[in-house]
This record gives C-alpha cells, structure tokens and sequence, in this order.
C-alpha cells in the first residue's frame, strides 16, 4: 500500500487512528503492530511471514546478545546474526545477480530464482541490525517486549521507504509516549506537505522522465531536460515520502530522524551526501565507516574505507552494476575532494553549487539508467554525441508543458519558500494571516492531490524498489 | 493565535475532513457507469483467501477505490483546472483545446503498429483477393490533429510518413487521398470523428477514385440532442457541445441493411434512431461498432460491389458510396476474425476498399 493512494488515504489511515487511538495506552504498540501488518500484507501477503520471522529473529537474538554481554558469546550471537539477516537480505534481493554475473564470468548457466523482491526488505534489515548491533555496544539494552520490537521494526509510517528508524532514536517512546495536539497539527502538516510534494510535483515530474523514453524526436536539450527532471523527481519522490513518514510517526507519538536536509543547495559533493538521504548515510558511517576505522587509519586505507561503504551504499540500492558504479562514482568524487578538490571549492564561491548540482545530475543519470549500457549512451548524448539535433519541436512541446512544474520543483527544493513563510509570520499582521490561510492550505492540499489520485495519474514509488 | 489553538484547529478540521470522505467513500452506492468517459466502472472485488494471496483482491480494490470515489466528476474536474490553469500544462492526459475543438495528442508514429497494421492487410489480400478479379483501394482518414495540432503548437503524426508507409507496403492497392478535401471544420469540436454533412466532396473522390458515380443530392436532418463527444468526458471542463446532421435521400431510405453479428442476419436501418438516443449518438450511423454488415442499394448498379474495409469513421461514409454500388459490405476487423470471412464473404471480382484513420493504424493491435 503506498501512502498517495486512495486505499490508504480513505480506507486505512481513518481506520488505523481511529483503533490507535481508541485503544489504552498500553495496548496502542499491540494496536500499531496490527495495522503496521495490514498494511504491509496489502502489498505483499505472503512476505509478512518472512518480516515477521526476521522479526522473532532478531528478538531471540537481541536476549542472546545481552545474555552474553562481555563474553565471546555476544560476538558470536552478534556474527551470527548479522549472517542471518545479510543472508535473508542476499537470498531475497542479490540472489539472481550474483547468478547473473557467475554465469557471465564462468559460462554455466545456473538457472534463475526469480523470487519476487519483499517490498521495504532493505529498510526493515538495516533496522533490524542497527537494532543488534546496539545491544551489543551496549548502547541500548535488549526489548523483552516481544510487541514493542515487531511494532518498531514493521512501524507502518517507515516500513517501506524509511527514513531508516534506530532503535535507540524511538526506544523511550515506544514504552512511553504522550500524544499531544500540537505533535498532531505537526504530523499534519508534515504529512500534507509530503503528499503534496509527491502526487503533484513527483509524479509530473516522472510523466516527463516517462515523456522522454518514447521520445520519437529525442534531442540534446531533451536529455539534460530528462537528467534535471529524473534529479528533481528522485528528490520530491523520496523526500515527499520522507515527508509523510516522519508526519506520520508524530501523529502517532513519535519523532523520527530528518533525511533530507535542501540538497540541492550543496556547494561539495561531501555536504550533499549530509543533506541527502541522511539516515541511510549515517547508518552506514556508524555500522561500517567507523567500525572499519574511518578516517583515523593510514590514509591509504581511509580511502579504501571510503570506497568500500559507498559500493555498499550503492549496492543497498539494488542488484545492479548501475547501482554499483553509482556509489563508487561519488566515492571517487568523495576522495577527491578530501585530497584537494574542497580547498578548490572554497575559492570559487558560488560555481561550487553548479559543481556540486551537475555532478549529483550526471550520478542520478547513471542511477536510472536501466544498465550500463544505457547510462554511458545517456550521458554521451547529453553531451552531444552522435547526430541528435539541438532541439526539436517535441522537446520543445514538452519543456513548455512543464515548464512551470519544473519551476516550482526547482523553487521547491531550496529553503525559499520556507524562509518567506517565516518572514510572512515575523510581524504579528502577516502571523494572523498565515494561522488563516495554513488551515485553507492544508485543506486545499489534501482535496487537490485527491483530484489527481482520483484521476489516476501515474503514482509509482521509486524507493519501494529499495 | 496560540499554537495549542491553532493545533487544535488544525486537527479538528482536517480529523473531520478525512473522516466525512472517508465516511462517504464506505457509504456512497456504487456507481455502474460512467457517462463522460464512456466506460464501466470498477466494482468492489470480492474477498477470498485466494484473491487475497494472489493480490487480486488488493488490484481490484484499488481501482474500485478511484472508479467509486464521491464526487468523483468534480475531482477530475479539479484536476482539470489546475493541469490548464495553474500549471500551465498543454494537455491533460492527452487532450487538450484548440481553436474551439477537443482533441487528443496522436504521437508519435508506433512503427511496430503500422507493421502490424500493414500485415494483416496483407494477409486479407494474400489470403482472400490475390489471384481474384478484385480491384483495391487504399484511402487514409486523417485524425484531426493533421489541421489542429501543428498550427497551434502541439505535436502530432508525420502524417506524409504514415501514408508513405502504408502505399509501399500495400502496393497491391491504388491509394486514393482525400486529406485535400477534409479541413478542421469537417470534424466534430468535441469527438475524434468526422462530420457526414462535411464528406459529400470526400465521397466524390473516393468515388471518382474507383470508378464508381456516387453523385447524389441530399436532404440534412439534424438531432435535437447535443452531442457530447468522447472527449468531452475525457477534458472534463465545460465545453460547448456539438450536433450531429446526417445525410439523406430517396435512396438511402431504400436501401437495406442487413447485420450479421449473431449469426443470423438482422435488418438494420442506414441510421439507428434508436442509438441517436443512446450514450454515443455517433453509433446511429450504420448501427455503430458492427464486425460484418451490407447495405444494398435496389437503385444502385447491381453488378457493382464493393468490399469496405473500415473502421467507426466508415460508419458515416459509406452511407454515401451507396449510389455508385448494388452492394456494399462492411467489415470492421477489430470484431471479427480475419481467418474466418471467408465463411461470410465471397471474394471474386469486387472493388475492395481499405479505409482506416491514422488513429487506428498508429494503434493497430486491436485488429484481429
């Protein structure tokens, strides 16, 4: 079930509050639980028993590892976990790639799974394990709450598309939460604008991508329209979602962490890699960069740290060699830049921007590039390979179509909009105004993106792939 | 306002806007029909284990969820609105408005459709006309985009390509044009189709063209009821609505016409008043979508026969091709096998006519 649907929207989401919260408190985790399970078996039926196992998984393994505290047993029950879970993750995600690329570079022909991908598998693992691996520091003490863990790790608001939840950021408050109105209003208006950014800018924004593959006419505008349009869209898709999750979590008494933080207002390659999906990045510095050493080891291996956290970064996105080359193409901008390139970005003031935004558009031409192939031919067109006119009359036609949705998406992904907010409510006149005018807004949102949901337009979730 | 205030307002109005919705959403009937996009809505699935596992149940309920959702005409309306005129975009799903007329954007040429399109005229001839006494013509309608979309800056067919490729690859037939005779006025503001009082000129070539006198006078009559064309529905904002006239005369009340859809033939009328009456006006010419029909003519030359092969804008021609023929027969592929005509068709020395719009030919897989 997707958040910008109608289903979910009208059907489940009434409902869902409406048992949270008419339940007692200490029934409200058991109540989360049930429609985090409805939820993710609208999508996939027969996977809420491999969640539900990885869940009993690591709840035994959780005891275990603070049973053993201090001793090899921790680490042992810690290995094996960690195992456990790649391994599921491997088998229902990797599994037709590395027989893919075996077969390629032994010649037998090992036949295929095909095992259909667990939606949000991914996102529920990585949970899981910065879940286990912080028993294991210590730094949180294991959930005997067999209720209390499910309802963290199948938490409907972040199930499928993040942001990634750590345990210890929720532990206080899934044993013990308030609700307040104000947390509320907060959700939704986060919620609101999530929505919002998805189903009218997002899903455009995908038409134009979508626009672009049929073209009969394509042309060199067409592509770098197509590679700024694909930036655009991958980031109100995610950050849209993003969005909607963390409304949701308040809603329901809860705060996740941010995980888009403007990141497209970059001036290096390094800062747009702390504005951009921030909880997956943290995550891997803490449960790989440092425990491989990070920066304080021999500069060669520094490097190497790099490179290997950003192939996993990129191979986390799925099981393609695009994925894969994506994440090594900003490890080598990354090392770059710790080597010589930032001190160089200092200097050039505001064509660091231009730097950081063309790299990062050129890497999400590669991202979505069906194969290898197909990126090189991408980017080479863009940069004018071959006979591809100019311009034509469809690239044209299209540019002028959606124009202004790439506008406001533009707009939309930098602070403005919230800072003229903020100077609208500075003066006491413009505040009453605003307080009017949010609730209109809210309520003109909401009924808008029904209009389109309503009309079917193209609605897909790039990161549920993920 | 103070922000546990404004919080509380906030929550209340948008608490009691998801429930109201949601609320009517369980409670509203579900519709059966819908009149502006011409088509039968979603109904709820039923729930079974089975439908359950295999996630048809959740397919089903959502498409059931955007067909029955309340007010839904208003909401397509919304969307409407806001696509013109706040972000500014050219068309909406494809339709858009130019000079007065609705149309929706043909582009580009499918390649892979006129092939497909191409060979299964090919097998019709191969299959029922090569070594015969058969004369075939080819003629293409053009959609209305030819006249509209160009001069008002959107994108349409290369029109020239398209009938390029079908008078190469059916060089076993004399292509007649009748794209000069046909001017955006000939065409309905709010349909695709044509408009019969519009075609006299284009039936005297395609007459011409095949050596056949379809010279006549006619009488114009017109419906009392708007016609709301199918994209109508489809732009969703308000529009004028059409009318539609038709064409007729001495022998055209004469001729019969005789449908054989059941397998049994049923006599029919040149025109249906009863579907004039119905949600698609434009299926009273020749009794709408009808896989194999003849219209005979008792005043016409009774050793002259012609072969249609067409689509719905044949509907409204062939009416006037009548006077230059005995017997004409229409067949309309899309609802028929070609394999088996000929257990209904005796193909020997007949003209043979191939008349398809652009529109079918760059969409051709519905041909069977």
């Amino acid at each position: 079930m997707v958040f910008s649907g109608i289903p979910f929207l009208y059907y489940f989401l009434p409902a869902a509050l409406l048992l949270y919260f008419a339940v007692p408190k200490q029934l409200k985790n058991g109540a989360l639980l049930a429609a985090s399970l409805v939820f993710y078996a609208w999508g996939e039926p027969k996977y809420v028993f491999l969640m539900m196992g990885t869940i009993v998984m690591g709840y035994v393994f959780g005891i275990l590892i603070e049973k053993h505290k201090g001793t090899d047993g921790a680490k042992l029950w810690l290995v094996l976990s960690v195992i456990c879970s790649a391994a599921v993750l491997c088998y229902f995600k990797y599994a037709d790639f590395f027989i893919e690329n075996f077969n390629a570079a032994t010649g037998m022909s090992i036949p295929f799974l095909r095992i259909a991908l667990p939606v949000g598998i991914s996102f529920y693992t990585f949970q899981l394990l910065s879940y286990l691996i912080d028993v294991y520091r210590g730094d949180t003490a294991a959930q005997r709450n067999f209720i209390n863990l499910a309802a963290y790790i199948s938490m409907f608001p972040q199930l499928v598309a993040g942001p990634i939840v750590r345990y210890s950021d929720v532990r206080d408050r899934l044993e013990n939460r308030a609700h307040s109105f104000e947390d509320i209003a907060w959700g939704i208006r986060r919620f609101v604008i999530g929505l919002s950014k998805k189903v009218l800018i997002a899903n455009s924004l995908a038409e134009l991508c979508d626009v672009f593959r049929a073209s009969a006419e394509p042309s060199v505008m067409f592509y770098w329209i197509y590679a700024v349009t694909f930036t655009l869209y991958i980031y109100f898709d995610f950050s849209g979602y993003s969005d909607m999750a963390i409304g949701l979590g308040r809603i329901l008494g809860f705060k996740f962490m941010e995980n888009f933080n403007y990141p497209y207002i970059s001036k290096s390659i390094t800062e747009f890699w702390r504005r951009w999906h921030i909880s997956l990045g943290s995550w891997f510095r803490d449960y790989v960069y440092i425990p491989l050493g990070g920066n304080r080891r021999s500069r060669p291996r520094w490097f190497l740290n790099i490179f290997i956290v950003w192939m996993l970064t990129g191979f986390w996105h799925g099981a393609e060699w695009t994925f894969v080359v994506w994440g090594l193409y900003f490890a080598v901008i990354l090392v770059a830049e710790k080597l010589f390139l930032s001190k160089m970005l200092d200097k050039i003031g505001p064509f660091s921007h231009i730097y950081a935004v063309f790299l990062v558009t050129i890497g999400f031409v590669v991202f979505n590039a069906s194969d290898l192939g197909q990126a090189v031919s991408d980017i080479s067109y863009m940069f004018g390979r071959g006979d591809l006119p100019v311009v034509t009359a469809e690239t044209m036609y299209y540019l002028k179509s959606y124009l202004v949705i790439l506008a406001a998406a533009v707009i939309g992904a930098t602070p403005l909009p919230k800072k003229i907010i903020t100077a609208i409510g500075r003066n006491s006149a413009g505040q009453k105004i605003a307080d009017i005018a949010e609730s209109v807004f809210l309520v003109a949102m909401v009924l808008l993106a029904t209009a389109y949901l309503v009309d079917g337009s193209f609605n897909p979730f790039l990161y549920f792939r993920f | 306002m103070d922000k546990k205030r404004k919080s509380i307002i906030i929550t209340v109005i948008m608490a009691v806007l998801l429930l109201v919705l949601s609320g009517w959403c369980i409670l509203k009937p579900a519709d059966e029909f819908s009149d502006s996009e011409r088509r039968v809505l979603a109904q709820k699935p039923e729930m079974t284990a089975e439908s359950i596992f295999s996630t048809s149940f959740m397919t089903g309920f959502e498409e059931y969820a955007m067909d029955q959702f309340p007010a839904r005409e208003s909401f397509r309306k919304l969307k409407a609105f806001n696509e013109f005129n706040v972000f500014n975009k050219k068309d909406n799903n494809g339709i858009y408005k130019a000079e007065g007329h609705l149309s929706k954007i043909e582009y580009p040429l499918q390649y892979d459709m006129l092939e497909y399109a191409a060979g299964k005229f090919k097998y019709l001839y191969d299959t029922y006309m090569m070594g015969k006494e058969n004369t075939v013509y080819l003629s293409v309608i053009p959609d209305k985009n030819m006249y509209l979309a160009e001069p008002n800056g959107f994108i349409s067919l290369d029109y020239n390509e398209l009938i390029e490729y079908f008078t190469e690859e059916m060089d076993y037939a004399k292509y007649i044009d009748i794209t000069d005779t046909l001017s955006l006025d000939d065409y309905y503001k709010t349909d695709t189709h044509w408009k019969q009082e519009c075609l006299v000129d284009t039936a005297k070539v395609l007459g011409e063209g095949m050596d056949a006198d379809v010279h006549s006078d006619y009488d114009i009559c017109t419906l009392e009821e708007p016609f709301c064309g199918v994209y109508t529905g489809q732009y969703t904002l308000p529009v004028e609505p059409d009318v539609i006239s038709y064409l007729t005369n001495e022998t055209l009340e004469k001729c019969k016409v005789t449908i054989y859809d059941s397998g049994m033939p049923e006599e029919s009328f040149v025109y249906d008043m009863e579907k004039a009456h119905s949600k698609d006006p434009y299926e009273m010419f020749l009794s709408g979508t009808v896989a194999l029909m003849t219209l005979e003519n008792p005043y016409g030359p009774q050793d002259k026969e012609l072969i249609v092969f067409r689509d719905s804008f044949g509907s409204s021609l062939v009416p006037l091709l009548a006077e230059g023929y005995g017997k004409i027969t229409l067949v309309d592929i899309r609802y028929i096998q070609s394999g088996m005509l000929g257990s209904f068709i005796e193909f020997e020395d007949q003209d043979v006519l191939f008349l398809y719009s652009t529109s079918l030919l760059n969409y051709s897989m519905a041909l069977k």
